[in-house]
């Protein structure tokens, strides 16, 4: 396989192999960046985030005693607004982030299996080699999805 | 492009000592409390060490109050926190309970029907079967029942209740309850321990499949090994059978992640060391500990109600499609059990009775013939154990024995385990049509979306003939009969 461009090595998120589940590594430019691009990726997991709408928008607030357990908290929020309502965000605006708390916007769709095209069903995100660190030019985490 | 693979740190050299044919070891070290015990042939070690999954074998060992050793089935994979395929017990008096020993999907699990019908009398109408299985019972990511919203307490009834409140609603009938693990009703589940969160998520989405490698199977009996035992279970050859594999959806997934962020800081509060904030746990006795159970037998409870209603719906698509009765069609539950859960059970230990809280995280209980546990119906036989396999191969029917009881504390595997990521699998079947593929095998799939079906390609899983094979040849369960598919819906 060949090794990742440096285009590639800019792209907001990967996906990473893990037998059952799926893993994801995140960057961002900051830390409000990196939190953002995790609740894309996860979007882009469910389905293909091309299709959706950015009409819709909710107002989230989590909690966590860290960071990384902020990031899950945050990811599992945005599972809980799609298995209650079938709210899937396109896009994701964090308004205040600190290591405990979050408050974003999320702008996005209901799903409607007319309009889009269903990918992995994602049961959570999951602590298991949950991290997140500063790397030149920005943060990194990685987070393994139970699908 | 394939993914990269997820590398987070240089693997650890996981040391294993061969006991015999079908066990391996890894010898007590380090932190460990106790040893490794793995159940596997030596064909399939090479994959087993190629993830992480042995390393995780080794973490569950260094929890306090580990009774035995920490076990791993032969469909082991790397999971997350606990493997998937692992067992193991903790002591009430300083033993843990962990909601990653248990998992996401609280009693994922799978049931099996029998009928009076013959393959060949379905064969013109498979599709029709499947194709009304697809429109009663809702699939896919975030399946919901518009019909069915649940009010918080009728959701709680359900929780207590289980399959029963099921039956008392009229899905299905009374002696389905007797052949069901725990009579379908975990007792001692507390539906005010639920958060409103996890309610939500319940709310409808009782009787829906969900999606993954959830299924309903349309089979028939292909093969039978032990033919006093497959008698005794109601099975005879060219039988037509139905499997039923999922669990307790959204509301489980949320009471596992509540009490994750519960145990992380009880882990803390109690001194308890984590090789991985996935083993989050706390003390049995602990009042996190005694909520977490309760919690999770609420979501448990969900999920017998979830198969239930399945199971409801199965036998009323049978009887609109192939315009029969019951009592011609037959549809009798042979058994339901939970492969992801934690039990507090009775066992004998160094020769003394001790009650333990055993972990099954991917992997079925196979109780022994007499044993108290084992509904009156199979005392003769021992408990059914159902292995699904891969859509596109067969699954199996075993029974629970003496051995098992005596050395895994009455636990088996549970399945076929992932060979190839879910993207492997995809790229894999790429430029293929899988549906036609399927049905030129003689298999008609209907699914929710194309990369659920293309997920779960035969040549993503290991086959699962070879997984069954060492828990019989290790005599953790028996071999009783393969039943091979003829219609699938999927997720």
């Amino acid at each position: 396989m060949a090794a990742a461009t440096p285009r590639q090595y800019r792209r907001p998120y990967r996906f990473l192999s893990h037998t059952a589940d799926v893993g994801l590594r995140i960057r961002g430019e900051t830390l409000e960046a990196l939190f953002a691009n995790a609740a894309r990726a996860l979007t882009a997991t469910m389905v293909d985030r091309r299709r959706l709408r950015g009409t819709l928008t909710r107002d989230i607030t989590v909690e966590a005693p860290d960071r990384e357990a902020l990031l899950v908290a945050w990811l599992n929020h945005l599972l809980y607004l799609y298995d209650v309502e079938g709210f899937l965000g396109r896009d994701f605006i964090i308004t205040h982030l600190t290591p405990e708390r979050l408050q974003a916007r999320a702008l996005g769709d209901i799903y409607d299996p007319q309009r889009h095209i269903a990918k992995t069903a994602v049961k959570a995100a999951t602590y298991h080699h949950l991290d997140i660190t500063r790397v030149p030019g920005g943060w990194q985490a990685t987070v393994i999805l139970d699908l | 492009m394939l993914p990269p693979p997820l590398i987070i740190r240089p693997m650890a050299q996981i040391k294993l000592r061969q006991v015999d044919e079908y066990r391996w070891e890894i010898p007590r070290e380090g932190k460990m409390r106790t040893r490794g015990l793995i159940f596997a042939s030596k064909e399939m070690l090479p994959k087993i060490h190629e993830d992480r999954s042995l390393e995780q074998v080794a973490n569950v060992a260094t929890l306090p109050g580990i009774e035995g050793p920490s076990m791993a089935m032969p469909d082991i994979h790397w999971g997350y926190g606990f493997p998937i395929g692992g067992v193991a017990a903790f002591n009430l008096e300083e033993g843990v309970v962990s909601p990653g020993g248990v998992g996401y999907d609280i009693n994922c699990g799978v049931r099996l029907l029998r009928t009076n019908l013959e393959r060949q009398e379905i064969a013109p109408r498979v599709e029709e079967l499947v194709n009304a299985l697809f429109h009663n019972i809702p699939t896919g990511v975030g399946s919901r029942r518009k019909d069915l919203k649940l009010t918080v307490p009728t959701l709680k009834e359900v929780m207590r209740y289980g399959a029963a409140w099921a039956v008392k609603q009229g899905f299905g009938r009374a002696e389905d309850l007797a052949h069901i693990e725990a009579g379908g009703q975990i007792p001692g589940a507390d539906p005010e321990v639920v958060s409103q969160f996890a309610m939500d998520r319940g709310k409808d989405q009782l009787g829906t499949l969900g999606s993954g490698n959830h299924f309903v199977e349309v089979g028939y009996v292909a093969e039978i090994y032990d033919e006093k035992l497959a008698r005794a279970l109601g099975l005879f050859p060219g039988q037509v059978t139905i499997i039923i594999h999922t669990g307790s959806r959204g509301l489980g997934h949320q009471v596992c992640d509540d009490f994750i962020k519960v145990m992380l800081k009880a882990s803390a509060k109690y001194g308890i060391e984590l090789p991985d904030r996935q083993l989050c746990s706390a003390p049995i006795r602990s009042p996190e500990g005694q909520q977490y159970l309760a919690a999770m037998a609420a979501a448990a409870n969900f999920a017998f109600a979830n198969r239930q209603m399945i199971t409801h719906w199965v036998r009323e698509s049978f009887e609109q499609v192939l315009q029969m009765g019951p009592r011609d069609l037959g549809l009798e539950l042979i058994y339901d059990v939970a492969h992801n859960i934690a039990k507090i059970e009775k066992h004998l230990i160094d020769g003394k009775e001790k009650t333990v809280c055993v972990h099954r995280k991917g992997a079925t209980r196979a109780f022994p013939p007499g044993h108290p546990e084992v509904p009156p119906a199979y005392r003769e036989t021992g408990q059914p154990v159902l292995i699904p396999g891969d859509m596109g191969r067969y699954s199996f029917v075993l029974v629970g024995t003496q051995k098992a009881l005596e050395e895994t504390f009455g636990s088996t595997c549970h399945g076929a385990g992932r060979e190839l990521s879910r993207a492997a699998a995809i790229k894999a079947a790429k430029g293929r049509r899988v549906v036609q593929e399927m049905a030129a095998k003689g298999i008609i799939v209907r699914g929710a979306g194309r990369d659920t079906i293309d997920e779960e390609i035969s040549e993503a899983y290991k086959d699962v003939e070879n997984v069954v094979n060492v828990t019989h040849g290790a005599g953790i369960s028996k071999k009783v009969a393969k039943l091979k598919p003829l219609g699938v819906i999927k997720g």
